[in-house]
């Protein structure tokens, strides 16, 4: 179908009532870059779940970031959208402005090269992100390794998918599957899911590609029975990347994470081994525990699970936006509140 | 963030290659996809190589819809 | 003369003559370049349009331009947006100390250059030299007057519902070119700055269309914070189509890696005009026969609904709003 027909097939759609939730940040700024959300049935609603690396970050996680910068005289490495994110006491950005050394880079791979050229400077690159992203962190240390320095380390706090599909399956009737994920783990998770009753499809993310993968979810879903469907096989495998996959396993081991606005998530994190700690920032500057202080009225936890839409919350556009973020859903632009407030939300 | 902008490989070597996104150049790690070749269509994250691309979006969506939405 | 700037050709004494009577004088003078105190000018006939700039742009030199060619063109394109024909200029350096004296003019002869390409006469200039880490390299101040044609009157709040909304070409060119230049990002692309006078440009625009409500200069926030602007100061909306949008492709490809929205890139030699709709054609075909508008294009129309919005309607055919500019630029890659 041509992109008009299957706006035409989403607008028109008149079955069953159905949540879809997507797990990709950069799938909740594109659906509302597109306006998608504006011309869907009353039917089919949107919900914009944890899948923005950047807003699942807790606090502490920022405020260990910021005593690195100021008590360690540390320099920090880290994605652009990282460093306007709050923690109990600032974000990054401020730490910069109080003479932390910040650097925004493009890849994990540059901060390593930035260490290996500047000997005289510890650098930590702030290492967010989900199955997609880890293999170039792991990349980084492994140039760290080859290249001989001991100036580089990355403060972790990856995370992995499968966890949050079960925590969040009772939100959603379905999933929209973040289509870089999966290039990494195949999709066996997700035909596992649909074995255990848990629905989804996984989406590319041109309009094109997102408008099909969610006429595809509907018409799947007006059929009554879980469903699994690779909607991006241009890019998706069934067996993904085994060599990423292995990389990764060879550095790391799964650990309990806290997601910022849904608490811990069981064996959701992702930790260097012990044999690479000399490389793990928590452990190489041994970083105090930092406990994060959360603001008590923000409710982005209700807004990641579908409970409540951006605008229920109190602070939404008002102590909360896109320039005084203070919830998790706020900070980054591929969070649902930040998003929401950008693009307009519902409303046109 | 996840592009969805597909790059051309340029050239490869020792791990690493140079790829071409609508006229922007970058040198990037090739490392995940150890048969890659000048030529080749890939998907880029975070400075990697993360997968080849067999197909455009618009085909890929013709045969989707072909299968699931008629 | 010594081979690089020193505190010496900022002290009003004889190194500062040197440097004037050398270089200033060979790339800036005219027949009004003055070395009084003030130039003395004749007074043209009409209301005048007077503006000012400063140009602080790292690094100084880039694809396209350097600041000299910049701050010449900021001020001759802010008159030219008034519905002014630029006239005279006048500049003001601060030089830090230790600039190579062929850098600085590299930068003089630019201006030298573009203002003749402008039309616009350089009148009155000053030097000061800062120490060392006191200044980037060189910043530059313009100041300008030009003249306009009686009957012409543009201003932001004189955007009407139903106006036609002109870009005098592809956006982000010059935001994008400085980026490269910075080589931050490791990325690399054939990107040139937009950087331009457009002084001749507006003058066949006006010719076609007199009555031209908005003329308005792209700088810094690019075309998405004019299109702001302009909302707010005429309380209308607008709605522009995404795919009508003017971007090179090498400019896509940057954003696309980066994750940045080419309407907030700076542009230095783009405009937008917003006038009634039936003169919108012979706009855009009076542009396209100047040098620096060929890429002229109609991207959308000024609305009487969402006042203070500016709305987008999508390559799917959706419509959203254009995210209000605000925050410093970073590329949102994670």
């Amino acid at each position: 179908m041509s992109s008009s027909e299957l706006r035409e097939y989403l607008q028109n759609y008149s079955g069953p009532e159905i949540r879809i939730m997507e797990v990709c940040g950069t799938h909740t700024h594109e659906i509302f870059r597109q306006g998608i959300r504006n011309f869907l049935s009353p039917k089919i609603n949107l919900i914009s779940g944890p899948g923005c690396p950047v807003c699942v970050t807790p606090v502490g996680y920022i405020d260990e970031a910021i005593y690195l910068a100021l008590e360690k005289n540390v320099t920090i490495t880290s994605f652009g959208d990282l460093v306007r994110v709050p923690g109990s006491n600032g974000s990054l950005q401020k730490a910069r402005a109080q003479g932390g050394k910040v650097k925004v880079v493009y890849s994990p791979l540059d901060a390593e090269k930035y260490a290996k050229d500047h000997p005289e400077e510890q650098v930590v690159f702030l290492s967010v992100g989900f199955e997609t992203t880890t293999p170039s962190d792991v990349i980084a240390v492994k140039n760290a390794i080859r290249d001989g320095i001991d100036n580089f380390a990355i403060l972790t706090a990856n995370k992995t998918m499968p966890g949050a599909y079960e925590a969040m399956a009772s939100s959603t009737d379905a999933y929209l599957y973040p289509g870089h994920v999966h290039a990494i783990t195949g999709t066996k998770v997700c035909e596992d899911l649909k074995e255990r009753g848990v629905s989804g499809v996984i989406a590319g993310f041109t309009g094109e590609e997102l408008l099909t993968a969610l006429a595809i979810t509907v018409r799947k879903f007006s059929e009554g029975e879980p469903f699994f469907v690779n909607a991006y096989p241009r890019v998706v495998t069934a067996e993904g990347s085994p060599a990423a996959v292995a990389l990764v396993d060879k550095f790391t081991q799964p650990c309990d994470a806290e997601w910022r606005g849904i608490g811990v998530i069981p064996a959701s994190g992702v930790e260097l081994r012990e044999e690479y700690a000399a490389y793990d920032a928590r452990k190489k500057f041994n970083i105090p525990a930092q406990e994060g202080v959360y603001k008590t009225a923000c409710r982005c936890g209700e807004v990641l699970q579908g409970k409540i839409k951006p605008t229920d919350c109190p602070l939404y556009g008002k102590a909360c936006n896109p320039d005084h973020p203070v919830g998790a859903c706020m900070v980054s632009d591929e969070g649902a509140c930040s998003a929401f407030y950008m693009y307009g939300g519902n409303n046109l | 963030m996840c592009v969805g902008l597909s790059a051309k490989v340029v050239s490869v070597k020792d791990g690493v290659a140079m790829i071409d996104a609508s006229g922007a150049k970058r040198e990037i790690s090739a490392e995940l996809l150890d048969d890659l070749e000048p030529g080749d269509y890939v998907m880029v994250h975070a400075g990697c190589a993360i997968a080849k691309i067999t197909d455009d979006d618009k085909s890929e969506s013709e045969k989707l819809s072909k299968e699931h939405l008629s | 003369m010594n081979d690089c700037i020193t505190l010496a050709h900022g002290s009003g004494g004889r190194k500062t003559n040197e440097l004037i009577s050398e270089l200033f004088k060979k790339h800036l003078g005219n027949a009004y370049f003055t070395a009084d105190d003030a130039a003395v000018l004749p007074r043209p006939e009409g209301r005048i349009a007077m503006s000012t700039d400063g140009f602080i742009v790292s690094p100084w030199k880039y694809p396209g331009g350097n600041i000299g060619r910049l701050a010449v063109c900021g001020t001759v394109n802010d008159l030219a947006c008034m519905g002014a024909k630029p006239l005279y200029l006048t500049c003001s350096y601060v030089i830090e100390e230790g600039l190579p004296i062929s850098d600085l003019e590299e930068i003089a002869a630019a201006m030298g250059e573009t203002a003749r390409e402008a039309g616009v006469y350089i009148v009155a200039g000053d030097t000061k030299v800062a120490g060392k880490g006191q200044v980037d390299k060189i910043f530059i101040t313009t100041a300008g007057i030009g003249v306009i044609e009686d009957g012409v009157e543009t201003s932001g709040k004189l955007a009407q519902p139903g106006d036609a909304i002109i870009v005098t070409g592809d956006v982000g060119r010059h935001g994008t070119a400085i980026l490269l230049a910075r080589d931050e990002y490791g990325i690399e692309a054939d990107v040139t700055s937009d950087c331009a006078p457009l002084g001749q440009a507006v003058e066949k625009a006006l010719e076609v269309c007199p009555e031209m409500h908005v003329i308005r200069d792209a700088t810094r926030g690019g075309v998405g914070t004019v299109l702001y602007e302009i909302t707010e100061q005429a309380n209308v909306g607008i709605r522009v189509n995404r795919e009508d949008i003017p971007v090179a492709e090498e400019v896509k490809g940057v954003t696309g890696l980066l994750g940045l929205e080419p309407l907030y890139l700076a542009c230095e030699g783009r405009m937008v005009m917003m006038c009634p709709k039936d003169k919108a054609d012979a706009v855009v075909e009076a542009l396209s026969g100047c040098k620096y508008t060929k890429g002229a294009k109609i991207i959308g129309e000024v609305t009487q609904d969402n006042v203070g919005k500016v709305v987008m309607a999508t390559e799917v055919g959706g419509m959203t709003y254009l995210p209000q500019p605000g925050n410093e630029l970073l590329p949102r890659i994670c």
